[in-house]
């Protein structure tokens, strides 16, 4: 397992290295085709070299008590990749391929050249793992998959199933990981320059997109407090970080609701902030909630599976799991999607 | 504009529309405010109207009045809901004009002459501001046999009585909410008459129970004793003031003031081609003193012959995160 890991490992940094023309070739395509922006490709790959230099995939194997004897080796695991956001799949591939367990990716043909490098590299590095990739399901007809790893809403999980069962891709002693977290909540106490990049960060970093990212913010201040000085560090994010995807219409509809309701909002060209306690349901678009700690927990509560992270920015909250503000687009490795580990 | 024109089949509905949605443009604060962040103050047509998101009736007092109105002048319709729920408010300024748009709506589709009206409603007698009950309580009260009225609650129904409204020449219209039926047809152990209409009314006020609308009205038409043609539903909500009805498919057609179309979750101004699904947006000129241009949050599909189903409630809780299905390719 030990030589296993160190294999895993080189490879990965291998991928990750600045020279590594297959991987410049892929983000180029990925950038060609429109499917992310430069910036939000770069940003992800920066984030992921950082933790890999760092020791972080010996670090996870550690963690995770991979040994000769606790493994995964010869269990066949199906991953089921989203696309919403560059290498959102990276950690599902990575942690399964270092548990020793036979991978088998679904790619997502929004998302298809960067992680099938990274798994070009993992083939040719020499493991004992079996590793095949797709981006066409039915590549893994009859593949009688041990374990699935998909993230979906609640409403998706049987129409997935159905689906995997009528390629027989799954059986019965199939274990299913669902995850259904959708956003992250933040807890914003000061307004210091640096915890509202870490905030601006948080917010739009992929345009708002992947359940890391801050969907509802809790503040003691209002938005009409901080409305100017925010959008002053929105400009500032978009100036270095252009957004590639536009918001639909239903945005403009969802603004013009908010004058006839009176609501306080500020539009800032690709993104609405609204100031409201509602579940936050559109893309593009930031809810704004007045209130303290026990506001976040109510949310919290409210929202329940649809949550992944609650964010603060100053001291703890009493009875909540929290994590820091300015680790929400740069976690670690081993970070629990849902609260799951994928080791 | 006389708000009873709206009952007028010789003015076309587009001339109409037009004028109450200028009415309400302008006596409309709530309305008004939408449609001119939307940029839309003088529609050439019906499609360049903006529909509010129903959702405003829980948030504002949707109002269209040249004038304030004191407490008492007005009905005030409330939906149903559990403690800490937001609940919709309607409030109708001239509850005749809603009366005359439930027995004029009513008249496109049957002849209220001939039906006695029966109504079992369990889950709403909590509610005293229902609109439904309100509805129901009119049409009971203008059936002159004496023989219609709301059926007490956990009680079955009687032959005897089933039969006093054949006696009577009159055949029975049974209201209800779906699951409140079901329960009154397993305590009965009577069939209503062939020729007898079970009107359901939506909702689910009593029970969650997981059955799909053909399954129920399967069960119910099983129960009843019925053929399935006779069980027939309305497509009615605390915030319209008119009613569609399906009388024995799936399919619902509106009265002559009333307007049912598709539109595009991702961009309500636009409709959706026949068949496919979206939002249902209504157009209901009775809702003259409230908002006539209506955004529901039920899912929808309409057909060639301007008919349409309701599919459910529209989920929009998976737009955001790592969605597989939504990454569908």
């Amino acid at each position: 397992m030990k030589s296993h890991i160190a294999k895993v490992s080189q490879a990965t940094r291998k991928w990750l290295q600045p020279d590594n023309l297959s991987l410049k070739k892929a983000i180029d395509k990925t950038v060609e085709e429109a499917l992310f922006s430069f910036e939000d490709i770069k940003f992800q790959i920066r984030t992921l070299k950082q933790k890999v230099d760092s020791g972080q995939v010996e670090e996870w194997a550690k963690r995770a008590n991979l040994s000769e004897t606790k493994n995964s080796v010869g269990k066949k695991v199906l991953c089921l990749h989203a696309g919403n956001l560059p290498l959102v799949g990276f950690q599902d591939a990575l942690g399964t391929i270092l548990s020793g367990a036979d991978y088998y990716g679904k790619l997502s043909k929004k998302d298809p050249y960067l992680l099938s490098g990274f798994l070009k590299m993992m083939d040719e590095a020499d493991l004992d793992n079996q590793i095949q990739y797709s981006t066409e399901l039915a590549d893994f007809k009859n593949l009688q998959a041990d374990k699935v790893l998909f993230a979906g809403s609640e409403e998706s999980v049987s129409p997935v199933k159905e689906k995997l069962f009528k390629l027989n891709a799954v059986n019965d002693n199939t274990e299913f990981v669902i995850r259904t977290a959708k956003f992250s909540i933040a807890y914003l106490d000061n307004e210091d320059p640096d915890t509202l990049r870490d905030m601006i960060e948080a917010v739009f970093r992929y345009g708002g997109n992947g359940c890391r990212s801050v969907a509802v913010i809790v503040s003691p201040f209002s938005l009409s407090k901080v409305k100017c000085h925010f959008t002053d560090y929105v400009e500032e994010f978009w100036l270095n970080n252009p957004q590639l995807k536009k918001p639909k219409e239903a945005l403009a509809y969802q603004f013009a609701y908010n004058k006839a309701i009176e609501r306080d909002q500020a539009w800032l060209d690709d993104f609405l902030v609204q100031e409201t306690d509602d579940f936050p349901d559109q893309e593009f678009v930031l809810n704004w909630v007045v209130g303290d700690h026990d506001k976040v927990k109510e949310l919290r509560s409210r929202f329940g599976n649809s949550v992944q992270t609650v964010y603060r920015t100053g001291e703890s909250i009493f009875g909540l799991d929290t994590e820091f503000l300015s680790m929400s687009q740069t976690p670690d490795l081993w970070w629990e999607p849902d609260g799951i580990g994928v080791v | 504009m006389n708000p009873y024109q709206i009952f007028d089949e010789s003015v076309f509905f587009e001339e109409k529309v037009l004028k109450v949605f200028k009415y309400q443009i302008e006596n409309n604060p709530v309305y008004g405010r939408f449609c001119k962040a939307l940029g839309v103050t003088d529609p050439a047509n019906i499609d360049e109207i903006p529909l509010l998101p129903i959702q405003a009736f829980k948030e504002k007092e949707v109002i269209t009045a040249t004038k304030q109105l004191s407490a008492n002048s007005y009905q005030l319709f409330r939906s149903s809901g559990t403690s800490g729920m937001q609940r919709s408010k309607h409030i109708v300024v001239d509850p005749d004009l809603y009366k005359q748009s439930i027995f004029d709506g009513m008249w496109e589709f049957y002849d209220l002459h001939d039906y006695v009206i029966w109504a079992y409603t369990p889950g709403y007698n909590s509610n005293p501001n229902s609109s439904l009950v309100w509805m129901l309580n009119a049409l009971i009260e203008r059936e002159d046999s004496g023989l219609s009225k709301f059926l007490e609650l956990d009680k079955p129904l009687l032959k005897n009585e089933i039969d006093e409204i054949r006696t009577s020449g009159k055949k029975l219209m049974l209201f209800g909410a779906a699951f409140g039926l079901l329960d009154l047809a397993e305590r009965s152990s009577v069939d209503l008459a062939k020729d007898a209409i079970v009107m359901e009314t939506g909702g689910m006020k009593t029970f969650r129970r997981e059955m799909t609308k053909q399954d129920l009205h399967e069960q119910l038409a099983n129960d009843f004793g019925l053929n399935l043609e006779q069980i027939h539903s309305e497509y009615g909500m605390t915030e319209l003031l008119s009613q569609a009805y399906s009388r024995g498919s799936e399919w619902f057609d509106c009265p002559s003031w009333m307007q049912v179309s598709i539109r595009n979750p991702e961009n309500p101004m636009q409709e959706v081609e026949h068949g496919e699904e979206g939002l249902i947006g209504v157009i209901d000129l009775a809702n003259f003193y409230s908002c006539s241009f209506i955004l529901t949050e039920d899912k929808g599909v309409m057909n060639a012959e301007n008919q349409f189903q309701v599919l459910g409630r529209w989920n929009p809780k998976n737009l955001r995160g790592c969605n597989f299905l939504i990454d569908r390719d």
